[in-house]
C-alpha cells in the first residue's frame, strides 16, 4: 500500500495500490515546470525563503533557518551557475560554436528515497529537482512528511510576475509527489524503481545496495548519497593562534548540529602536537559545549544510542591510558586517547580527540567514506596541499569549523543539478 | 557490623522480601561500601574507573552513588575483584545479540552466596520441601561442554530446588520436539507430587505449547509452579500477550494462572532473579537493589517512569557484581506496599534495549 500525502498539489493521505495515477499526474505537471523560465523558479523559491521563517508549523525545526538562507536568490543562482556553468542552459539552446548549441532538458520523472536521519534533507532533495525543472516522487519518512508538506503548501501560494506574465508556486507543487511505504515491500520498491527516470538515493549501506539492486528502466541515471564520515584536523600553528578557540567553539557546533547523525558530522578531532595538552584542549572544548543553546545541548536521543554512550564511556573509565570528559548527564563526550584512527560514530556529541605528531599522519586514515574534514592550518599554501592529498584520497570536502553543514554544491564530490539533466545538443549548418 | 560477610550472612538467612527498603538500603551500602576497596585493590580497571570518577568508596553515601558498569563490560574487560588463586570457575555466558562472550569469575565464597540467594528465593515460591523439576528444554542444554546461555543458566540455577529432573523435550535433527516417553514415565509415576517447571518463554509457547496442544496432552500434577524467562520480544511479534500467555501454559498443566512466574535475571548477577508475584511485580531480594535510571540524566525515575534497569549485588567477591547497569528498560511500581504482602521495591520489566538502527548518510563505520 502506497500512502500519497501529496497529489496532484493537494495534500491528502490518499492510498493507492500502485504508482500509476501518480505517475501519470506528474507527467502531465511537470510539463508546466519544465517551461517555466529559470529565474521564475528561482524568484519562487526566493520568496518561500523569506516566507517559511514566519511559519511556525516550519520554523520550529533544526534547519529551517538555514533552508531560508539556502533560498536567498544569490545562492541559488550560484548553485545553478556551479551546475551548469551558463544557467541560459535551462530556458534555451545556447550555441557552443558557429553550428553547435546545447541546452539542459530534465531528465523526467526523479524518484527519490529520503534518509530520516536528516529532518531538512526531503526538502534540499526536491529543490534540486525543481532546479533542474523535474517533477518528482519521494518517498519520505513518516516522520518528516508533516514539515516538508508544510514547506510545499507555503510554496503553494507564492506568485511571481514575471515579463507581464504571473507565475504560480502551486504549479511548481503539482510536479511533485510526497509518499510513504514500507521499504521492505519489494513489489512496491520495484515499482518505485521502474516509475523513474532518475534514482536520487540517500541512506546507509543497506539501504543503498537494495535499492540499486532493484530493476529500472535503461536509460535511468542513478545518483547516490551513501553512507560518510566526516573528522577535523587542527596543525600546531593553528592550535597556539587567536583563532584557535574559536574554532573549538565552532566545532562544538558542528559536533552538536543534527545530533551527529549526518554524514558531514565530525566524529574525531587530530590535534597536532603544541604548547596546549590534550587534556587542555578537552577542558576548553568542554566548556563550549556546556554552552551550547539547550536545542543543542539538550536533544531527543534514541535509547539505544544512549546506551551505546554508556558503554564507551565505561570503556575509557576502565582502560589504561584513555581519558574522557563528561557532564553528569548524557549530552555531550569528550573521549581522549594517542591512538592514530578513526573510530566508530556513537552519536550523541561524542567527540574522539587525539594528540597527533603531524597532521600528515591522518593521510593514512581518508578513504573514499571520508566526506568532510574541517582543516585548521593558517598558512594557505600548507593547507592548499593538505586538501590536494587529502581529496586525491577520497576526501569530497576540505571545510572550516562552522561550515561543515553547509549543503555545498558539489555534494559528495557530485553536482546534483548536473547529473538531474539531460545534455542535448543542436546542430545546424553552417 | 564489623565484618561485610556475617553482614550478609545474616542477610541470607532472613526471609528474602522481609526488609523494608530503608533498612535494606543501610544494610547494603555499608556491605557494598566494605567490598569496594577489595574490589580497587585487586583489579587495576576498576581502579581506574573509581579515579577517573573521583570516587571514594568510604565517601559514598547512597546506593544510588555507588558507579555503575554497564554490563557488556564483561565482554571487553577482566572484571575478577579477588586474587587469581580464589577462582574456581568462569562463567562464560554467550551474547544473544553480538555473539561476543561474557567473562564472569567465580570464587568459592560467591558460589556458595549465589546458591545460598538462589535457594532463598525459590523458598519463598516454592515452600521448604525440594520438587520434582521439569525443564521444557532438552538435555545437552545442561551440558559443560556448551556454551552457558541464559538458558543453561536458568536450568541450573533453578535445578538447586530439585529432588529430580526430568526434561521434557529433546533434539531431533536440530529441533526441539516432544520427549513423549518421559512425558508418559511422569504422568504415570509422579502425577500426585509437587513439581516445579523451568523453561525459556518462547520455546514454551513456539514448540512445547504448540507440540502438546498437537497431540492433546494435559499434564496434571498435585502442585505445579511455572517459571519462565526471556524472549518476550519474539512472543510480541506472534502478538501473544502475557496474560494470554499465561492462561494457556496454567490450563495445560491444570493450574491457575497464579502459578505461571515469569522472572528476570542474568548470568552476571547469578544467585539472584526477580519473580513475580501473584500480582505481576517483580520484587527485589533484600541483598540485592534495584535503581531504575534515566537512560538521559542517568538520575534514579520516578515510580512509574521507564528506565535503564540498573541491579546491585551485594553476593560477590570475585567480580564487580556491586552495581550493574543493565540494557534493559522498566520502571518501579512500588516500595514495600505490593499486596502480596512482600518487602521491598517492586517493578515491571518492559524490553530490551534494542539495537541502534542508524538510517541515512551518517550510517557509517571506520575502515
Amino acid at each position: 500500500m502506497i500512502r500519497c500525502h501529496l497529489f496532484n498539489g493537494e495534500f491528502t493521505n490518499q492510498e493507492f495500490e500502485d504508482f500509476t495515477p501518480i505517475i501519470e499526474s506528474i507527467t502531465i505537471n511537470r510539463r508546466v515546470v519544465q517551461e517555466m523560465p529559470l529565474a521564475v523558479i528561482i524568484g519562487l523559491l526566493a520568496k518561500l525563503g523569506k516566507k517559511l521563517i514566519h511559519n511556525p508549523e516550519i520554523n520550529r525545526l533544526q534547519g529551517a533557518t538555514y533552508i531560508s538562507v539556502w533560498l536567498r536568490r544569490k545562492n541559488l543562482e550560484q548553485v545553478c551557475k556551479t551546475n551548469y556553468a551558463d544557467c541560459r542552459y535551462l530556458d534555451t539552446f545556447i550555441p557552443v560554436n558557429n553550428n553547435f548549441a546545447m541546452s539542459a532538458q530534465p531528465r523526467g520523472v526523479v524518484c527519490q528515497w529520503i534518509a530520516a536521519n536528516i529532518p531538512t534533507l526531503a526538502f534540499f532533495s526536491l529543490a534540486q529537482a525543481i532546479l533542474s525543472k523535474n517533477g518528482s516522487i519521494a518517498k519520505v519518512p513518516e516522520e518528516s512528511s508533516a514539515f516538508i508538506a508544510a514547506l510545499l503548501k507555503d510554496l503553494s501560494d507564492i506568485t511571481l510576475s514575471h515579463d507581464g506574465t504571473t507565475y504560480f508556486g502551486k504549479d511548481i507543487v503539482k510536479a511533485i509527489s510526497l509518499v510513504s511505504f514500507e521499504g521492505k515491500n519489494h513489489e512496491i520498491s520495484k515499482q518505485f524503481s521502474l516509475a523513474a527516470d532518475c534514482k536520487v538515493i540517500y541512506g546507509g549501506s543497506v539501504a543503498i545496495h537494495s535499492i540499486l539492486a532493484l530493476p529500472q528502466k535503461e536509460h535511468c541515471e542513478t545518483v547516490v548519497f551513501g553512507p560518510k564520515y566526516s573528522f577535523g584536523v587542527f596543525d600546531r600553528g593553528y592550535i597556539e593562534s587567536d583563532q584557535f578557540e574559536k574554532a573549538l567553539e565552532n566545532s562544538a557546533n558542528d559536533i552538536a548540529i543534527f545530533n551527529q547523525m549526518a554524514c558531514s558530522s565530525p566524529h574525531v578531532l587530530f590535534f597536532e602536537k603544541s604548547k596546549y595538552t590534550l587534556e587542555k584542549i578537552g577542558i576548553l572544548m568542554k566548556g563550549y559545549f556546556e554552552q551550547l543553546p539547550p536545542v543543542l545541548r539538550h536533544q531527543n536521543t534514541d535509547p539505544a544510542i544512549l546506551a551505546n554512550v554508556i558503554n564507551e564511556r565505561a570503556k575509557y573509565l576502565l582502560s589504561d591510558n584513555k581519558d574522557i570528559i563528561i557532564p553528569n548527564d548524557l549530552g555531550w563526550t569528550i573521549f581522549m586517547d594517542r591512538s592514530i584512527q578513526l573510530e566508530d560514530p556513537i552519536h550523541g556529541k561524542c567527540i574522539f580527540i587525539k594528540e597527533i605528531e603531524s597532521i600528515n599522519d591522518v593521510f593514512d586514515l581518508i578513504t573514499r567514506k571520508i566526506q568532510a574534514i574541517m582543516v585548521c592550518i593558517h598558512d594557505e599554501d600548507k593547507r592548499r596541499i593538505f586538501a590536494r592529498e587529502a581529496t586525491y584520497r577520497g576526501v569530497d570536502r576540505v571545510v572550516i569549523p562552522g561550515t561543515i553543514h553547509e549543503y555545498d554544491q558539489p555534494w559528495d564530490g557530485i553536482l546534483p543539478l548536473n547529473r538531474l539533466v539531460r545534455w542535448v545538443i543542436l546542430k545546424t549548418e553552417s | 557490623m564489623s565484618n561485610p560477610e556475617h553482614d550478609l550472612n545474616d542477610l541470607l538467612q532472613l526471609p528474602p522480601y522481609s526488609l523494608a527498603d530503608d533498612e535494606r538500603n543501610k544494610n547494603l551500602l555499608q556491605i557494598i561500601k566494605k567490598q569496594l576497596p577489595a574490589a580497587i585493590k585487586n583489579n587495576h580497571y576498576i581502579a581506574n574507573l573509581f579515579s577517573k570518577l573521583r570516587i571514594s568508596p568510604e565517601k559514598i553515601g547512597c546506593l544510588e552513588d555507588v558507579p555503575p558498569l554497564p554490563v557488556q563490560m564483561f565482554k571487553y574487560f577482566d572484571l575478577k575483584t579477588c586474587p587469581e588463586d580464589q577462582v574456581v570457575k568462569v562463567l562464560r555466558s554467550s551474547g544473544t545479540t553480538t555473539g561476543t562472550t561474557s567473562r564472569v569469575p567465580l570464587s568459592k565464597y560467591t558460589t556458595i552466596n549465589q546458591i545460598k540467594a538462589l535457594k532463598s528465593i525459590l523458598k519463598d515460591y516454592l515452600g521448604d520441601k525440594r520438587r520434582i523439576f521439569l525443564v521444557i528444554d532438552h538435555e545437552g542444554i545442561n551440558d559443560p561442554k556448551r556454551e552457558f546461555s541464559a538458558r543453561t543458566a536458568g536450568v541450573r540455577g533453578l535445578s538447586i530446588y530439585a529432588k529430580k529432573t526430568f526434561y521434557l523435550m529433546r533434539e531431533e535433527n536440530g529441533k526441539l520436539v516432544l520427549n513423549l516417553p518421559v512425558i508418559k514415565e511422569l504422568l504415570s509415576q509422579h502425577q500426585d507430587e509437587d513439581v516445579y517447571v523451568f523453561g525459556f518463554t518462547y520455546i514454551i509457547w513456539s514448540t512445547f505449547y504448540k507440540q502438546v496442544q498437537e497431540n492433546n496432552l494435559r499434564l496434571n500434577f498435585k502442585d505445579v509452579k511455572i517459571f519462565h524467562s526471556g524472549g518476550w520480544k519474539k512472543l510480541k511479534g506472534e502478538q501473544v500477550s502475557k496474560d494470554h500467555f499465561s492462561n494457556e501454559i496454567a490450563r495445560i498443566f491444570g493450574t491457575g494462572q497464579e502459578n505461571v512466574l515469569d522472572f528476570y535475571g542474568m548470568a552476571e548477577q547469578t544467585g539472584i532473579i526477580f519473580v513475580d508475584c501473584e500480582y505481576g511485580h517483580k520484587h527485589v531480594p533484600n541483598f540485592a537493589q534495584v535503581i531504575i535510571r534515566d537512560p538521559y540524566t542517568l538520575k534514579p525515575c520516578d515510580h512509574n517512569e521507564v528506565g535503564m534497569i540498573e541491579i546491585l549485588n551485594s553476593l560477590s567477591d570475585s567480580y564487580y557484581s556491586q552495581a550493574i547497569l543493565t540494557e534493559d528498560m522498566g520502571f518501579m511500581v512500588g516500595v514495600d506496599d505490593c499486596p502480596c504482602g512482600r518487602k521491598g521495591r517492586y517493578f515491571r520489566f518492559q524490553s530490551r534495549i534494542e539495537k541502534v538502527e542508524i538510517r541515512g548518510c551518517g550510517d557509517t563505520f571506520r575502515e
